[in-house]
């Protein structure tokens, strides 16, 4: 327990000093501003690109809040899962390629508390982020197509966040057992594809699913997801983000021989 | 006592030994210099011994409670962590008190010469700043044993003396196991070689024994010119050898002695340049094992 309070500072200084704590949540708060307001301005931004043909009629249909919010989800499903794997990618295989890691490894290191320590800076790094989009993106959305309820953002926030905890574990276990942060980033974005891929495919016959938690916490906006199902699935999640967290020390400590010396 | 014991030591990668049956000890507060040519295996078996890599055979024992420090070849640190974040880090992560550890971090970087680049962030060192930050987060936390890398190699001659005499000074209460190719470094701090090569040890022992099997002891005799030892050379019976002006006479347990050498010349009155006494330094030692093997 004493090794983690050291690496945590360790964790927390890294991500202060590399800036990641400043452009992580500045992607995702530019992602969520960008649907309202690019469904906002639309017609301005059709005008200044050239505008309609002369005599065109183009109905455009103004979007529901609840269809912008969702339209978020869907950039941060994307982008803003990419980036969450890109900027994590190396944290643990970097140290050893580089060889940082070695000067840790030599000493008795509780190798529990050297992966729960990057995971908690960086799941909260990552959660503070996405929470920052979504709160930026419902005050836009509000401001220019009208009210959502806050309890509806609130859950879908709350349940999407198992999804992103979920990806963010399955990165920095990748990045425990591959030797390098792209090879991490390839498996991680790999299974991120084949599970959404799986689901599509096979997923009618399966509703508790960790994939369709996104879906779930979207339904959040419009009405009541099935709660069995929606709970089925973070269950699931939480036992599969455990079972990562055991797997991602045991992995870290049998790679130390892989360190640079 | 032996604090470390190591028995048919093995690291095999694919059908290469990187290390092959070793054995050896290392007794309590003593320097033991590990020597050896690039790619002898020098490395892996620091490695080995530090618990980095685990052996394909062999076992190292050591004593209970045995306390490590170790310093790799080219330490490499967090960039942007200072010299005293990471020291005090690193004690800490070895077992040093919370309370104790900055301090002790503080005084271990003035120690080593870095007193006055606590705050400076590591990833502005120079290459001699940095091999200093990794004998200090090496030393930190007072380990009972010392692992090093060529700790003193890629330092220019001020450095290497500094750093030499810093870890003389620590010899006094830690057991020391480094590994060089700078066989003068090694001739000044140890009270025992290992020589490798090929991964295998190929010998071993305290510097009189080595010095005792290899030493070659001779008496050099230097004349004016070439004709004059090959003179003195046929006129007696000792064998011997001539090079250049210089005649070289094998000293054995049946002689000759210096001062029967002596009596010869004065005997002879013949003009010499000098007679000296010679033994091989440890690098002529080195040269002829390592060649010999």
């Amino acid at each position: 327990m004493k090794h983690f309070g050291i690496l945590m500072q360790k964790e927390w200084r890294e991500n202060i000093r590399n800036y990641k704590i400043y452009w992580i949540p500045a992607i995702f708060i530019l992602l969520g501003i960008t649907e309202p307001a690019v469904n906002y301005f639309l017609p301005q931004i059709l005008e200044a690109s050239g505008g309609l043909p002369e005599g065109a009629v183009f109905e455009i249909p103004t979007p529901t809040p609840e269809q912008i919010l969702m339209a978020v989800l869907q950039q941060f499903q994307t982008i803003g899962m990419a980036v969450l794997i890109l900027a994590y990618m190396a944290t643990i295989a970097g140290e050893r390629k580089s060889g940082t890691a070695t000067l840790l490894y030599v000493r008795p290191l509780s190798f529990s508390a050297y992966f729960l320590s990057k995971w908690v800076v960086a799941a909260a790094i990552s959660l503070a982020s996405v929470w920052l989009g979504f709160f930026s993106g419902y005050y836009y959305t509000r401001l220019f197509f009208g009210e959502v309820e806050i309890i509806k953002l609130l859950q879908m926030i709350g349940f999407y966040s198992f999804w992103v905890l979920l990806i963010l574990t399955i990165v920095l276990a990748a990045s425990a057992a591959l030797p390098n942060g792209g090879l991490a980033a390839a498996a991680a974005f790999a299974l991120y594809v084949l599970l959404q891929l799986a689901d599509g495919l096979l997923g009618a016959n399966w509703s508790v699913s960790p994939v369709k938690i996104p879906q779930y916490a979207a339904t959040w906006l419009t009405g009541n997801p099935d709660l069995p199902s929606l709970w089925g699935a973070v269950g699931i999640t939480v036992v599969i983000i455990l079972v990562l967290f055991g797997f991602g020390s045991w992995i870290s400590r049998k790679n130390k021989a892989k360190t640079k010396v | 006592m032996n604090i470390v014991e190591v028995e048919r030591l093995t690291k095999r990668y694919g059908q290469e030994n990187a290390a092959e049956e070793l054995s050896f000890a290392l007794e309590e507060g003593t320097a033991t210099a590990l020597i050896g040519p690039n790619g002898a295996g020098k490395t892996t078996t620091l490695s080995m011994l530090a618990d980095l890599l685990s052996p394909t055979s062999g076992k190292v024992t050591m004593a209970k409670g045995l306390t490590i420090g170790f310093l790799p070849q080219y330490p490499q640190f967090f960039p942007w962590l200072t010299a005293l974040e990471f020291t005090e880090m690193a004690a800490k992560l070895s077992g040093v008190e919370t309370k104790k550890a900055r301090l002790q971090a503080t005084r271990t970087l003035e120690f080593v010469g870095l007193g006055t680049a606590l705050t400076k962030k590591t990833g502005a060192f120079s290459g001699g700043m940095k091999q200093r930050l990794g004998l200090a987060q090496a030393i930190v936390h007072q380990p009972k044993l010392l692992l090093l890398d060529e700790p003193i190699s890629a330092l220019d001659p001020t450095g290497r003396r500094e750093i030499m005499d810093l870890l003389k000074s620590l010899q006094q209460d830690t057991t020391i196991l480094y590994s060089t190719h700078i066989l003068n470094d090694a001739e000044e701090m140890t009270d025992q070689l290992l020589f490798m090569k090929d991964g295998r040890l190929i010998e071993q022992g305290s510097l009189s024994e080595v010095r005792d099997r290899h030493a070659n002891p001779r008496i050099r005799i230097r004349f004016q010119n070439y004709a004059q030892a090959v003179e003195f050379a046929e006129g007696q019976a000792w064998g011997s050898e001539v090079k250049e002006n210089s005649i070289f006479l094998p000293v054995q347990k049946s002689g000759p002695t210096m001062q029967q050498v002596l009596q010869v010349l004065a005997s002879k009155k013949q003009d010499v340049l000098g007679v000296e006494f010679q033994t091989a330094s440890l690098e002529e030692i080195f040269l002829k094992v390592v060649a010999g093997k």
